[in-house]
């Protein structure tokens, strides 16, 4: 329509902001189905087959369902772990090359 | 003139808070190691208020401490927000009685964390300034929608509120053998205090002491019950499931997601009320920008899943070791004793008789006052995102149309704060002996079923408009309510009905989807004027909420024709 202010669209044409823009959605929404799958996917592991989390690790008196459970608490800190570093590492940059180009 | 008045407060109340509790000890010993450790993090956490109470005269220091939080800080600080006396009282004991469940449950508190960061912290900082509302109202109409939000927010903020307050009361009463009432009084009074004289500054300090303490609290207690397996895992499980009546039935899942809707439905509201919760998303904006939103999240992520990890050791050490002496039990005139429900003070009390059982007094001591500190720093969470509520989106933006002076708006804010704080006090004493189980968890829903769905439609979907905005917000939070009210927590326990018509205990799979449902019929439907604006006005926002970078929403001069 036309109506997007001349200093919005000029960013939005920017090479630079759309490469930051699509790499951020990526990561942004694939660890987010990931965390989704693996949180939804373990409750309905535990509502599905109980028996079976409770045999127990070869060799040990520990059942197999704790033992995801202590990764799964791992899991988590390692997906937020991931996001951070990413986004240190490839966003930073970039976001500030563009806000220094367009900033005020 | 506010630090008189907090030294006054201050002398006032320690001398009161001593003499309630040498004067009400019945059935219990008084305990001066416990009192003393009390009345040190009392002290300590006035000395923090009384240390901020300069920062807190412009609206920027009063809700965010100037922006001017560190990220490890704001991490620690938002552990300490989230870690709640339930948190800690009430996982460990849902492990000591129904043991792998209680796990489960802490999971589900966790996995919220990943979906913060990744969905909100950036897009949050960038975009608002002091309560979520800026960034949910960023493009859309002011009064409407910050409306919804805030509504959202005091309800998620009250609800949460009196059940903290509740087991704030209980907790206090069987540690210190005070009066409910005082303790309920002395909770809100040092929770007032804190949020008007501190603000912001001081509520964090308060924040990050408390996640310092239970951390530094629960290690030590971990450290014990492992030490006394020889650091042997299996010794421990083999310990707890030969006294526990259930057996080695603790070490597999139980009950609590046993049946899949209601599993979903507690896990959606577990995961998306985290990031709905108005105390929560207000701690992004303590920050400096977006990349320390973002590392703060990492840092308070950490903490809860380290808190997720050592919380089972004192559920299984409880049972190991409680479970094996009577002397912990209110043991019947025959001798006999339900190992779960005759836990003296009730299961919630498992890890506090662990510390006795482990460490004598001196722990005990420690782990009470860490409980206390607990609850202090959540519940002036609370109050700050309630009070902001109030003073920046009701009367800042709705009435005063974002004209009003900083000192009127902290001034309303400080208001606000103390009349939740009376709110909250009396609702607490008037339900003392109600069945508040279901508050927790409603608060949770309306996070997961209005907040969530409407922020995040606002800040991710083009075609959000004003209209789809407030009937999403609104049918989230009067079905999640709604459908609370019909279920057996509230119809059965509460009414004393015979049969709940709504059979599942947590709504958020009904009324979560509901929620999004209704903000997406009503913005594509809605062919205003306004409407057009408002998708149009995206591309701004989105842009900002990508770098962070200010621009005008609308070109101000030049209007071309379509």
């Amino acid at each position: 329509m036309g109506h997007t202010p001349e200093a919005t669209r000029r960013i939005l044409a920017d090479p630079k902001f759309q490469s930051l823009a699509s790499g951020r959605a990526r990561l942004r929404w694939g660890l987010s189905i990931l965390t989704l799958v693996m949180f939804f996917g373990f409750v309905a592991l535990i509502s599905t087959a109980r028996g079976a989390l409770a045999a127990t690790v070869t060799g040990t008196a520990i059942p197999i369902g704790l033992v995801l459970a202590f990764a799964m608490i791992v899991l988590v800190v390692a997906l937020t772990g991931i996001y951070v570093l990413q986004s240190n590492a490839r966003f930073d940059d970039l976001n500030g090359a563009v806000t220094r180009e367009f900033g005020q | 003139m506010m630090r008189r008045f907090l030294l006054a407060i201050s002398i006032a109340a320690i001398p009161a808070v001593a003499a309630a509790q040498s004067g009400a000890t019945a059935g219990r010993s008084p305990d001066w190691i416990a009192i003393g450790m009390f009345l040190a993090i009392v002290i300590a956490t006035l000395a923090i208020t009384y240390r901020s109470a300069g920062s807190t005269k412009s609206k920027a220091g009063f809700y965010t401490a100037g922006h001017a939080i560190t990220p490890l800080q704001n991490g620690f600080a938002i552990a300490g927000d989230f870690l709640s006396a339930a948190a800690f009282l009430g996982i460990s004991a849902l492990v000591y009685a129904n043991g792998f469940d209680g796990l489960l449950y802490a999971i589900g508190f966790l996995t919220g964390w990943p979906i913060v960061l990744f969905l909100m912290s950036e897009r949050m900082r960038n975009l608002g300034s002091y309560t979520f509302s800026d960034a949910a109202a960023f493009r859309l109409e002011r009064t409407p929608v910050r409306l919804v939000a805030a509504t959202g927010s005091l309800v998620v903020v009250l609800f949460y509120l009196i059940a903290q307050m509740i087991g704030a009361g209980k907790v206090i009463q069987l540690l210190f053998g005070v009066d409910y009432i005082f303790a309920v009084v002395g909770v809100g009074l040092l929770m007032i205090i804190y949020v008007t004289v501190g603000g912001m500054q001081a509520t964090t300090w308060v924040q990050i002491t408390k996640a310092a303490l239970l951390l530094c609290g629960g290690t030590l207690m971990a450290i014990v019950v492992l030490w006394h397996y020889d650091f042997s895992l299996a010794k421990l499980f083999a310990a707890a499931t030969t006294v526990h009546p259930k057996g080695t039935a603790i070490l597999a899942p139980g009950g609590l997601f046993a049946e899949p809707v209601s599993a979903i439905s507690l896990g959606l509201a577990l995961v998306f009320g985290t990031a709905g919760l108005p105390h929560i998303l207000m701690r992004f904006f303590t920050v400096k920008d977006a990349a320390s939103a973002r590392r703060s999240v990492f840092y308070a992520t950490s903490c809860v899943a380290y808190f997720c990890l050592v919380i089972p050791m004192l559920g299984f050490g409880a049972a190991a070791i409680l479970m094996a002496d009577p002397s912990y039990f209110n043991v019947g005139a025959s001798g006999q004793f339900n190992k779960i429900t005759d836990l003296i003070g009730g299961p919630n009390m498992a890890s506090i008789h662990l510390a006795h059982a482990m460490g004598g007094p001196v722990l005990l001591g420690f782990i009470s006052a860490v409980a206390f500190a607990t609850i202090l720093a959540v519940v002036a969470g609370l109050t700050l995102a309630g009070a902001s509520a109030v003073s920046h989106d009701i009367y800042g933006q709705v009435i005063a149309k974002g004209s009003a002076s900083d000192a009127r708006e902290v001034w309303i804010s400080k208001a606000a704060a103390i009349a939740i704080g009376i709110v909250a006090v009396a609702l607490a004493y008037a339900f003392e002996n109600q069945n508040v189980a279901f508050m927790a968890g409603l608060a949770l829903s309306v996070a997961a079923s209005c907040n969530f769905p409407v922020l995040a439609m606002a800040i991710f979907w083009r075609g959000t408009t004003t209209r789809g905005a407030v009937a999403g917000g609104l049918a989230g939070l009067i079905a999640s309510v709604l459908l609370v009210v019909l279920s057996k927590t509230v119809w059965v326990a509460v009414f004393h009905f015979s049969a709940a018509p709504f059979p599942y205990d947590n709504p958020a799979l009904f009324s979560m989807p509901l929620a999004f449902a209704f903000t997406w019929l009503f913005s594509v439907t809605d062919r205003s004027a306004r409407a057009d604006r408002e998708r149009r006005a995206f591309d701004t926002q989105f842009v900002q909420s990508e770098t962070g970078i200010v621009l005008p929403l609308t070109e101000p001069t030049l209007v071309r024709a379509a």
